[in-house]
């Protein structure tokens, strides 16, 4: 079975503040995979996925990234957002004064346009979004409130499972997304994010730990330290890091 | 001499007292002039819009139609066509101003409700004569002056003890730029009893050219009887070249409230001015605005909450959103006499700057005599949220519509507070 590439990252560079963190990072993901990014705090772990989501601030300085064959760094954050990029950031904002529903609907209908799908309205929207957040353990009064004002770590990660299952992107990173979470509230995210997971659509899981790793299973665990993959293999390498530790590569600069 | 006092044939210049009324306005108009560098009410905002000596007064029957006006440019004709604006959706009786002359009344008014005409008024109701142009400073206030010496334009309501109108009064002015420098008082007097209520709805719009340039100067006064409230709400959206300056002068009994929200977009200048008189225990106000700009403009808010007596309480909210080069002002002064103890005044002013160039400028100012009172105030200005912009834009929603979402939510407190619902969603979509 020949694998289509949907994520192609070539030699990658980019700084923040004038500091390089990213430098020649190499990666290509296929449809259907799950990567697992794993690597001591400060390697560049959530640099990496700003830059793959094109926060301001952070500037690339040589390499390309390919998604979906298409240039992913000339586009802008919702463009690339539009075509199917989707980040579950470890530690979501919150807004007050814009309750989810409404930031939701501006979010799907403009996906939905992009895609040439027509625009929900009020009603099918509303639907929608109390049938999948049921799913996730959301209730309708949460729905109502300001996005993550007052949400405790799980309820947030909660949100950020519920835009990726009404989203469906083609592509998610998600950043330390355990982090803050119980056991419970783990699988619940979990579950929601394996139950997105088709031939069609990649992910690229970043964490700390291998415990994340026993709910949502990689296909490939790459480590990465000092802004570059340091080492690959299957999801064995995740136990193994689990015991030795990320000093050997740490070591290694 | 101001080129601002033109002599034009006003109504009723045979009533001694009328008369004598717009001859005090004219003098403290004279004596005051058109505030400058010096005139510490006015340090921010500066009218050099109005030294250009160019603003023009029209005779009533000089506007009443349309085809008076010139319209020879192709595009001013086409605008003339398009002079009907947009019903607004709001249930209520209707006061239509066009370019600052009343045009028609509503129609059927409840019991105990009447709106008149000022001559109207003038001329069949004694009861006027208490109240016009008895609360206003003219030696303080220039343009209350100036709107002084041309009484004429403007509506007398009145609503009996008791009364409570179900719906609000919608008094709309509408701006058309057949005449060039067109400028125009209007002066408005609402009088509620004790224990009635009344909403007021003030919308201020144009329609015709963006650029047109005129000066609209309002004068309202308000009178709140014991335990009597009035709702008084505003939307100033003035063509961008327009000058629009507005004093509501308020004086509140025993119990009565005052609650008023105001909302400025438009105009090149503009200033709304609030002042209270809490002159009975246990009064309230309530004074919020919100003010939206862009491009050159100067926007201000000045409001002045005077505690008289004990036992009243004020609160004020206003926010700013300010782009372009242009300046938002807020003057907040709270001022508690020395027998208004137990009293308690708040005031909070906030803004947003949307570019480097915007301008913002606040003063706060307390005046404290009594002991035994409670007083606050803030003033805050930021950016918008740079995490929270990309975090929507990382959800697909564009730069422009996640600001918009922004601006909506920094805005949300003040209208969540307007109580009436169709108001509060129309100038929710008005933002």
């Amino acid at each position: 079975m020949s694998k289509t590439p949907l994520l192609e990252i070539e030699d990658l560079c980019a700084k923040v503040a004038d500091k390089e963190i990213i430098k020649g990072f190499n990666l290509t993901i296929n449809e259907g995979e799950i990567h697992a990014l794993m690597g001591p705090n400060g390697a560049g772990k959530s640099t990496l996925s700003y830059v793959l989501s094109g926060k301001q601030g952070y500037e690339v300085t040589s390499g390309k990234v390919l998604f979906k064959g298409k240039n992913l760094l000339k586009m802008s954050t919702e463009e690339r957002a539009r075509e199917g990029l989707f980040l579950i950031m470890q530690y979501p904002v919150e807004i007050p004064g814009v309750p989810v529903t409404t930031f939701l609907k501006h979010s799907v209908n403009a996906v939905r346009k992009h895609q040439n799908l027509p625009e929900l309205d009020t009603m099918d929207f509303i639907k929608m979004v109390r049938e999948e957040g049921k799913k996730l353990g959301i209730s309708n009064d949460m729905l109502k409130r300001p996005i993550n004002v007052g949400f405790s770590g799980g309820e947030k990660k909660r949100l950020e499972t519920l835009q990726l299952s009404i989203l469906k992107p083609t592509f998610a990173i998600l950043d330390e997304a355990d982090s803050g979470l119980d056991i419970d509230a783990l699988k619940v995210v979990a579950d929601g994010v394996n139950a997105e997971h088709n031939e069609h659509n990649a992910m690229l899981v970043i964490t700390h730990y291998q415990r994340l790793l026993n709910y949502i299973v990689p296909d490939y665990v790459h480590v990465f330290a000092d802004g570059h993959i340091v080492q690959s293999g299957g999801k064995e390498l995740a136990l193994e890091l689990e015991k030795t530790g990320y000093a050997q590569f740490v070591k290694e600069k | 001499m101001s080129g601002l006092l033109q002599e034009i044939k006003l109504f009723g210049d045979n009533i001694p007292w009328l008369e004598a009324l717009r001859e005090k306005g004219k003098e403290a108009f004279m004596t005051q002039g058109l505030p400058t560098a010096k005139t510490e009410a006015w340090k921010y905002t500066r009218p050099r819009d109005l030294q250009t000596d160019d603003f023009v007064m029209y005779e009533n029957e000089d506007t009443e139609e349309c085809n008076h006006c010139s319209c020879e440019e192709e595009e001013k004709k086409d605008a003339c066509h398009h002079r009907e604006i947009k019903n607004i959706p709001i249930e209520g009786y209707e006061i239509n101003f066009y370019n600052g002359k009343l045009q028609h009344n509503h129609s059927e008014l409840p019991k105990g409700v009447f709106i008149q005409s000022l001559p109207e008024a003038i001329i069949y109701n004694d009861e006027i004569k208490h109240y016009l142009g008895k609360i206003v400073d003219i030696n303080n206030y220039p343009f209350a002056a100036l709107n002084t010496a041309y009484i004429e334009e403007g509506v007398f309501i009145h609503i009996d003890k008791g009364i409570k109108l179900d719906k609000p009064i919608i008094l709309i002015n509408h701006t058309h730029s057949c005449h060039e420098n067109l400028y125009y008082n209007i002066r408005n007097v609402i009088v509620a009893e004790k224990d009635s209520s009344l909403e007021f709805l003030e919308v201020y719009k144009y329609s015709g050219i963006e650029k047109s340039r005129y000066f609209a100067n309002i004068v309202n006064e308000i009178y709140i009887g014991r335990n009597a409230k009035i709702k008084h709400y505003k939307l100033q959206e003035e063509a961008f070249k327009a000058v629009h300056i507005a004093l509501s002068q308020v004086k509140v009994k025993e119990g009565g409230e005052y609650k008023s929200f105001c909302m400025q977009k438009g105009a090149n200048l503009a200033r709304n001015e609030t002042k209270v008189q809490l002159t009975e225990e246990k009064a309230k106000a309530e004074v919020n605005a919100a003010y939206l700009m862009n491009g050159w403009a100067t926007i201000d808010t000045t409001t002045d909450i005077e505690h008289l007596s004990p036992e009243t309480c004020s609160n004020q909210l206003v926010k700013g959103i300010v782009g372009g080069d242009a300046k938002g002002v807020f003057q907040g002064k709270i001022h508690i006499a020395p027998d208004a103890v137990k009293t308690e005044g708040h005031q909070l002013h906030k803004a947003l700057l949307l570019s480097d160039r915007a301008e913002i400028d606040c003063k706060p100012e307390l005046e404290i005599y009594a002991d035994d009172v409670k007083c606050s105030h803030g003033a805050a200005s930021g950016e918008l949220d740079a995490e929270q912009l990309f975090y929507m834009r990382s959800r697909g929603i564009d730069e422009d519509t996640a600001k918009q979402i922004l601006i909506e939510a920094y805005l949300e407190d003040l209208f969540s507070q307007i109580d009436n619902e169709q108001i509060r969603e129309w100038l929710r979509v008005s933002k």
